[in-house]
């Protein structure tokens, strides 16, 4: 009888020659394939095959000193569906096409406006590999177009365009963000609408502009929002961290700079189903440009004047959306958050009653200096 | 437990979410830890007898065999659900160029391993896999509540839907949380002292499974809106990859948290088959059965355990897995509770048996 340490041995060295017999994962080898990092879908001309795919790939290299500049290479193809565009697609490139890396997903204007949101996002929803953390977005005039291009002073790697949406690069106050979950839950629920960043190219074709947003609601038009608005619906969901607001009020000029902001509202539907949506924000923030000499005991009067100027953006931005019947803040969200689902009133009676829902904004502000001068 | 966060329990409930889920999570927590409670109690007052031993002592033969059997095949359905729900997740997600099979014995054949093991070494490799795997549940919780992308007007919209009558299934989803007790029918072989049991434990158990059972629920609603969330075919996937590390490794918090729940499924399969591994045992003595000279009961046990999963794995679709699991469950709600009846004829029989003696 062997000894119990000598039969481990044994079994031990029996065991490598079974290793030997792991030849391999059955995952493909990662030189097999190639790591998309857009997806741009657009309407195409053709009738038949009315959607036309474009995707970036990343070029693998072994270094960065091989290639100090971004290198990517793309493919379009049009297809009756989404899928079979892509089916297309994998004959034309000697690897498997592999979209777990992709973080951004553009649509064409003229997609959006032909109201195909609803196929889109089954098919990028039906994909287990598509992630739900890409950032969506619509490109002005075609996403191919936006997702070509390789602006100046891009690094290689990470393509410049993400920076301007993972909210660790540029803090502009005027870029929506907009995540593929978040955009199938506003798509879905009744009490929000859906709001996109639309990503437009400047005329030299050097860099992005990303200042306006699409608001998409079910059954109506797209609302396109101007820069100024963008903003200002930024800063009413408390999205923007930092945000100027210029104040021109009877010879005053200044600006306000606001590096916190926080807005809360609350929607009441009364017995006559009249709605009432209490908004209230708080700016705090100093100055970061005056035209006249400001004194640090006027505070109260230029806080003042903040109010003032602020509530009037807001409640003409508000008067729109609801004139308009958009409802991008998510009102009826709110409303249903706390009234019993047997009480609430109806999808046709909360759009008609929405049309003259009365507004009340309240601005808390607070500058609390006039910046490094008097 | 936790286990069934991922899959089936949630999917069962988001069907019903206009249909009394939130008044049956409310029903099935009561209800829950009473049962645990009872189930505790009784068998702290036989320590270090496992159910079986306990009807051989009490009840006449023909019930004890047919009963136990019985209870070895539930057992071995629930391993079975964990591990095909998980299969098929794999496939989805993970590794979708394999082989099915190939996925499903690779979950499989370590978890059989561990189900071979004595009692006492299951429960270690419990503390060891709860040990790494805790953290990073608490983790992947923490991330989702302190998420700014978490709307609580959705967690309220769905919250206020409480008052309405309790849905049989969802309750039955819901209560089979609480199952998990009932390993101590086999695990009580390793609680041979008496334990300390009394209203702070119940207190705990009550605060973790409402914990629980809340963020199971709300928190994907939280992120996917509750108007349509019953399209969400795994909707903790969903959930978990809406979540983003901006400052890590991976950027996806859904490769980690799969990760991790593979290991959980492969513990509660683990689990759930040496329970029922220990039920045959009882009752057909398989360590008896020899073949030139070894033991190969366990053996012949094993082999069928695996000729069922790899056909049930290539049989049924995702439909069928949860119109099964959902029938499952609510079988479960009968079956459970009507225990408690023959808990008291043992305890009665119990004492004619001291008596005896």
């Amino acid at each position: 009888m062997l000894k119990r340490q000598s039969k481990t041995k044994i079994f031990f060295l029996s065991l490598i020659p079974f290793l030997m017999l792991l030849s391999g994962c059955e995952f493909k080898d990662i030189d097999k394939d190639v790591f998309v990092s857009m997806i741009a879908i657009d309407k195409s001309s053709d009738n038949d095959k009315p959607y036309k795919i474009t995707l970036k790939f990343y070029q693998p290299t072994s270094s960065y000193k091989e290639a100090p500049e971004p290198q990517f290479s793309y493919l379009t193809q049009n297809g009756e569906s989404l899928s079979e565009a892509i089916r297309l697609m994998e004959s034309y490139i000697d690897k498997e096409i592999e979209f777990g890396h992709s973080k951004l997903i553009v649509i064409g204007e003229d997609l959006i406006k032909a109201k195909k949101s609803k196929e889109i996002l089954d098919f990028l929803l039906r994909r287990p590999d598509i992630q739900m953390i890409s950032w969506i977005t619509v490109g002005r005039p075609t996403a191919e177009e936006i997702v070509h291009l390789v602006p100046e002073g891009e690094n290689a790697a990470y393509p410049a365009i993400f920076n301007y949406f993972d909210e660790n690069g540029t803090e502009s106050q005027y870029i929506v963000t907009s995540y593929l979950f978040d955009f199938r839950r506003r798509l879905k629920e009744e009490g929000i609408d859906t709001v996109l960043p639309i990503i437009v190219i400047d005329e030299e074709k050097k860099h992005f502009k990303v200042n306006r947003a699409l608001i998409l609601r079910n059954n109506k038009e797209p609302h396109e929002l101007s820069t100024l608005d963008t903003g200002i619906y930024n800063m009413l969901t408390s999205r923007a961290k930092v945000a100027d607001l210029i104040i021109k009020e009877e010879g005053d000029y200044f600006i306000a700079r606001i590096d916190s902001i926080d807005s809360k509202f609350k929607v009441n539907v009364s017995d006559t189903k009249k709605i009432t949506i209490e908004l209230e924000v708080s700016l705090v923030g100093y100055i970061s440009e005056s035209k006249e000499t400001l004194q640090n005991k006027d505070l109260p009067y230029l806080n003042k004047l903040l109010e003032k100027d602020a509530n009037m953006k807001f409640t003409a931005f508000m008067e729109e959306m609801i004139k308009n019947g958009y409802d991008p803040l998510g009102f009826r969200m709110n409303y249903k958050s706390h009234t019993l689902h047997n009480h609430r009133i109806s999808t046709e009676e909360w759009n008609e009653a929405y049309k003259d829902a009365e507004i009340h904004i309240t601005v808390k502000p607070g500058l609390k200096s006039t910046g490094t001068i008097q | 437990m936790i286990a069934n966060i991922i899959a089936s329990v949630p999917a069962i409930l988001f069907h019903f979410h206009k249909e009394g889920s939130v008044s049956a999570i409310i029903l099935a927590i009561i209800v829950g830890t009473i049962l645990i409670t009872m189930y505790t109690r009784f068998f702290n007052s036989f320590p270090g007898m496992t159910l079986p031993e306990l009807l051989k002592n009490t009840t006449s033969k023909w019930f004890y065999k047919s009963f136990v059997f019985f209870l070895a095949i539930v057992w071995f359905v629930a391993g079975l659900i964990t591990l095909v729900t998980f299969t098929f997740l794999l496939i989805r997600f993970l590794t979708p160029e394999m082989p099915i099979i190939q996925i499903c014995l690779t979950i499989m054949i370590p978890a059989l391993f561990g189900s071979l093991m004595k009692t006492e070494r299951i429960l270690y490799t419990l503390e060891i896999l709860i040990l790494i795997g805790f953290p990073i549940i608490v983790f992947v919780f923490y991330k989702a509540y302190s998420s700014d992308k978490l709307e609580w007007a959705f967690v309220k919209d769905a919250a206020l839907y409480f008052n309405q009558l309790p849905n049989l299934h969802a309750f039955s989803a819901c209560f089979y949380l609480f199952l998990g007790v009932a390993n101590l029918f086999i695990f009580n072989r390793f609680f041979t002292e008496k334990q300390n049991f009394n209203w702070k434990n119940v207190l705990f158990i009550g605060l973790l499974s409402t914990l629980a059972l809340f963020t199971t629920y709300f928190i994907p609603i939280g992120f996917n809106g509750l108007d349509h969330i019953e399209e969400l075919v795994y909707p903790w996937i969903s959930t978990s990859d809406s979540l983003r590390m901006d400052f890590f490794l991976i950027e996806r918090v859904l490769f980690v948290f799969l990760i991790l729940y593979v290991g959980i499924a492969f513990l509660s399969i683990m689990i759930h088959w040496h329970v029922s591994l220990e039920f045959f045992n009882s009752i057909f003595n398989l360590e008896k059965v020899k073949f030139k000279g070894i033991a190969i009961g366990k053996l012949i046990v094993i082999l069928l355990y695996v000729g069922v999963s790899l056909f049930f794995v290539r049989k049924l679709n995702e439909y069928q897995l949860f119109l099964f699991t959902s029938l499952f469950y609510d079988m479960l709600i009968i079956f459970f509770p009507s225990m408690l009846l023959l808990f008291f004829f043992i305890k009665r029989g119990m004492k004619n048996v001291k008596k005896a003696k």
